[in-house]
């Protein structure tokens, strides 16, 4: 347990100013406001850094980091969590531009996190919200994946269930374990930095999943990751996703966990009826993804 | 305080010039240690700006090289109890300064030994050489003088943090410059000390680099400002808690930075035992090498409240580096009281048969004073094929000075070219002249480009830190310098030839002007934040 409890809002944005200033404003109304909000411009075309920028004249606790091309959101968690460690943080409360945190969200992850370590002796490494979509429903995308003893610690006044992987919507981590494992891989670009990392912080503890803390991912529908869901428009998306997890499970298992996975994906994609050209274009994501070894990077 | 005991009998002037010295040595370590012994140990200094102090706590011992020639003597400041800890200082006194080294501190330039013939031969091939050099050190700063803030620890709300004494104390401010020199940064640390003492603040200067400080005469003659010569008495390493002992001793409620490196590096020791302090910084120009102050005062930005600039190119600095937006304060270095309502018309006419052309800065390698008498003898071959009667005046002082004269003789320019001292009338030379060359190797804004604006005078500068904030585009020339030089002319020839042309350059030139007097000045955003330190209330 620490006396310490700095806290840094992580937001990376790209060309959605409506949306990131949704997110201030409800950043703005947390019970427990973090002492940092840094915002994390992938080079947006759009007005978000004259809208920022008029925010932070009159609000220090607004920190701007406009990187000088889109990197992806790997790219922008990566130099986002880096400089906000610079900035002496004890919490990396990370999210996206479009998650709209309720007013008590940050509140509860700090309260969790430190409530468990006082009750339990184990530190968890992130804790992690309920995300929901626009309709109240659970955002398929953002399901954390539980470890097999989940339930350990879970009691009905404290629903905490021990996870190891859990998206970059609306998650705290501890400093801690950002000096202890890294940096998310910024080479991923898009799609499984978030999975790679939480496992990766997952080896110290697992993370914990605080039904408690809420927060509504406002995404155009409610898609899970699911390679049966692969059309044209979405393509680039998997392949990015295809060959990090490839990269993920070569460093992780060898190549028996990636033939796994490609096995896998091909059952998915059979599934969803994928056509042929598509599916080989994965395949091909998979391929690369064997010789692909981006570096963790310490800080 | 016993008295010197190992003078030699010596003239008055240097009696009363050790004694005056001595006062200030004892002022200056009494403050940093008000109850330990102080054992003075003083040498004859050879050098006219720095004591090379030596502090040594706790005992100390004689050594041969402690009683060399230059050994003056001994003296003690005894204790507050008969027990108290001692201090060894060892410092020299340093010699009044020749009225050569007076004039001019630093040696006149010379070209490095290897390229002394290239020089020679075509000294813009060297200033070529001298500018690629210049900008694979740019490439490379980012690399060696990374732009990250240093982290500074909020603490816990269990301990508290100190609070201020109670002082019966006027509040005060110290003032930290860079040194009292002639330079942009020291007109505004001047300007800062006049408003702090209208604002009702004593205040304390000091300056980070040893020298001469020429402007200290300057200073305004008055019991509520003290000039402290730790430049050349204190240790760097000891500022910081010489700061601190300062504060608590007089009721320092703001420090405001001028580039001066030591009091940035005592921000650590001013934020842990001194957190009610306010800390302002002012920075104005981003050198390539390693990014010069602005960068320096970025690394330290976490330990600074306000961060005052005097262009948006340093505002965007901030952003893009340091990612901080809203303590970052523009206020121009203008002051509205001299401003003219209007600009009056510009004094080039289209086929003007006589043309003066004007440079004015210090002559040193920061203003290319090789490429300033490179483009007068560009300008001249152009007005002779124009036949034009061109006249120049190079106001400034500096190591390039007798470069200059040559390369001015050289030429055959020495009889139209004149070279003026740094105190010759700036605003009646621009009034009289018609362009304004600004060739430098990189600037924050130059504040000549506007007084040559209001005397109807064009500026022609390279496109280099916020230039083009005052210099419409067309009349921006690029930094390498044969290109500066063949832009210089062209953008004359084209002033000269095109009367749409001159006439939209004013244009352009009224814009900027009027675009820049609409932002505040340095005076409106720093008056109030010494106001309300005078007050007794922090930001």
């Amino acid at each position: 347990m620490s006396a310490l409890s700095k806290t840094a809002a992580v937001i990376v944005t790209f060309n959605r100013s409506a949306k990131l200033m949704k997110v201030l404003d409800a950043l703005d109304g947390q019970t427990r406001r973090p002492d940092v909000i840094l915002v994390v411009d992938n080079a947006s075309t759009d007005d978000t850094q004259a809208l920022v920028e008029a925010r932070a004249r009159d609000d220090l606790s607004i920190r701007y980091l406009r990187l000088p091309q889109n990197i992806g959101g790997a790219g922008g968690f990566h130099e986002g969590l880096k400089v906000a460690y610079g900035l002496g943080a004890h919490y990396f409360w990370v999210s996206d531009d479009d998650a709209y945190p309720l007013p008590d969200a940050i509140e509860r992850l700090v309260d969790a996190i430190t409530a468990f370590e006082a009750r339990h002796e184990w530190r968890p490494s992130f804790a992690c919200s309920r995300v929901e979509w626009i309709d109240g429903t659970l955002c398929e995308m953002n399901t954390p994946r539980p470890v097999w003893d989940w339930p350990r610690f879970l009691h009905p006044e404290a629903a905490w269930a021990l996870v190891d992987s859990a998206s970059f919507v609306s998650i705290l981590i501890p400093r801690w374990a950002v000096e202890k494992h890294g940096l998310p891989i910024a080479d991923y670009f898009i799609w499984f930095d978030d999975a790679e990392y939480t496992r990766r912080l997952s080896r110290s503890y697992p993370g914990i999943f605080c039904p408690e803390s809420r927060v509504i991912h406002d995404t155009p529908d409610n898609r899970g990751v699911n390679f049966a869901l692969v059309d044209e428009k979405s393509l680039w998306k998997f392949k990015y996703g295809a060959r990090n997890e490839a990269s993920w499970r070569r460093r992780e298992a060898g190549l028996m966990g990636v033939l796994a996975y490609a096995y896998g994906v091909h059952l998915q994609m059979k599934g969803g009826n994928v056509p042929w050209k598509l599916r080989q274009k994965i395949f091909q994501a998979i391929a690369r993804g064997m010789t692909f070894r981006p570096k963790v990077v310490s800080v | 305080m016993t008295s010197t005991t190992a003078l030699a009998p010596v003239g008055e002037d240097i009696a009363e010039h050790i004694q005056r010295e001595i006062s200030e040595i004892v002022s200056i370590y009494s403050r940093l240690y008000p109850t330990q012994r102080l054992n003075f140990i003083l040498y004859e200094g050879k050098d006219p700006v720095w004591g090379e102090p030596s502090v040594t706590e706790g005992p100390f011992t004689f050594q041969p090289q402690h009683m060399n020639a230059q050994f003056l003597g001994q003296f003690e400041r005894p204790g507050a109890h008969p027990g108290a800890p001692g201090v060894t200082i060892r410092l020299s006194i340093p010699r009044k300064p020749l009225p050569g080294e007076i004039k001019q501190m630093d040696a006149p330039w010379a070209p490095i030994r290897r390229l002394r013939a290239v020089h020679r031969l075509a000294p813009l091939v060297y200033e070529r050489i001298r500018y690629q050099a210049e900008m694979l050190r740019k490439r490379r700063s980012v690399k060696r003088h990374p732009r990250v803030s240093l982290l500074r620890g909020d603490g816990s709300s269990l301990l508290a943090p100190p609070r201020p004494p109670e002082s019966d104390k006027r509040p005060a401010i110290l003032i930290g410059m860079h040194w009292l020199e002639v330079g942009g940064a020291e007109k505004l640390g001047f300007d800062t000390i006049r408003w702090a003492q209208q604002a009702g603040l004593r205040v304390f200067v000091a300056a980070g680099v040893p020298s001469i400080q020429r402007l200290a005469g300057k200073l305004p003659d008055s019991a509520d400002v003290t000039f402290l010569r730790l430049d050349r008495y204190l240790p760097p390493d000891l500022w910081p808690r010489y700061v601190e002992q300062l504060a608590l001793a007089e009721n320092i409620r703001l420090i405001h930075i001028h580039h001066c490196r030591p009091l940035y590096e005592s921000l650590p020791q001013i934020r842990a035992n001194l957190p009610w302090v306010q800390v302002i910084d002012s920075t104005h120009i981003v050198e390539y090498a390693d990014g010069g102050f602005p960068r320096s005062s970025g690394v330290w930005s976490n330990f600074i409240d306000i961060h005052h600039v005097i262009s948006k190119e340093l505002v965007d600095y901030y952003r893009e580096h340091f990612h901080v937006i809203g303590k970052v304060r523009l206020g121009r270095m203008l002051d509205r009281a001299e401003h003219p309502k209007g600009l009056p018309e510009l004094n080039m006419q289209p086929g003007k048969k006589r043309l003066q052309v004007a440079f004015v800065g210090r002559l040193y390698y920061q203003k290319r004073p090789v490429v300033v008498a490179e483009a007068f003898r560009a300008l001249s071959a152009w007005a002779r094929r124009n036949d034009v009667e061109l006249t120049g005046k190079i106001v400034g002082e500096g190591p390039f000075l007798d470069t200059v004269r040559g390369l001015l003789r050289r030429y055959g320019l020495a009889d139209r070219v004149a070279l003026l001292p740094a105190n010759a009338p700036v605003p009646e030379i621009l009034r009289q002249s018609d362009i304004l060359l600004l060739p430098s190797n990189n600037e924050g804004l130059a504040l000549v480009c506007y007084e040559a604006v209001e005397q109807g005078c064009i500026p022609i500068s390279t496109d280099v830190g916020s230039q083009a904030e005052i210099v419409p585009p067309d009349l921006l020339v690029p930094l390498e310098p044969q290109a500066c030089v063949k832009g210089i002319v062209a953008a004359v020839d084209r002033l000269w030839r095109d009367a749409a042309f001159l006439s939209r350059q004013r244009e352009a030139l009224v814009r900027s002007w009027t675009d820049l007097t609409r932002d505040p000045t340095a005076e409106e955003i720093l008056m109030p934040l010494y106001q309300q330190a005078a007050a007794g209330l922090q930001e």
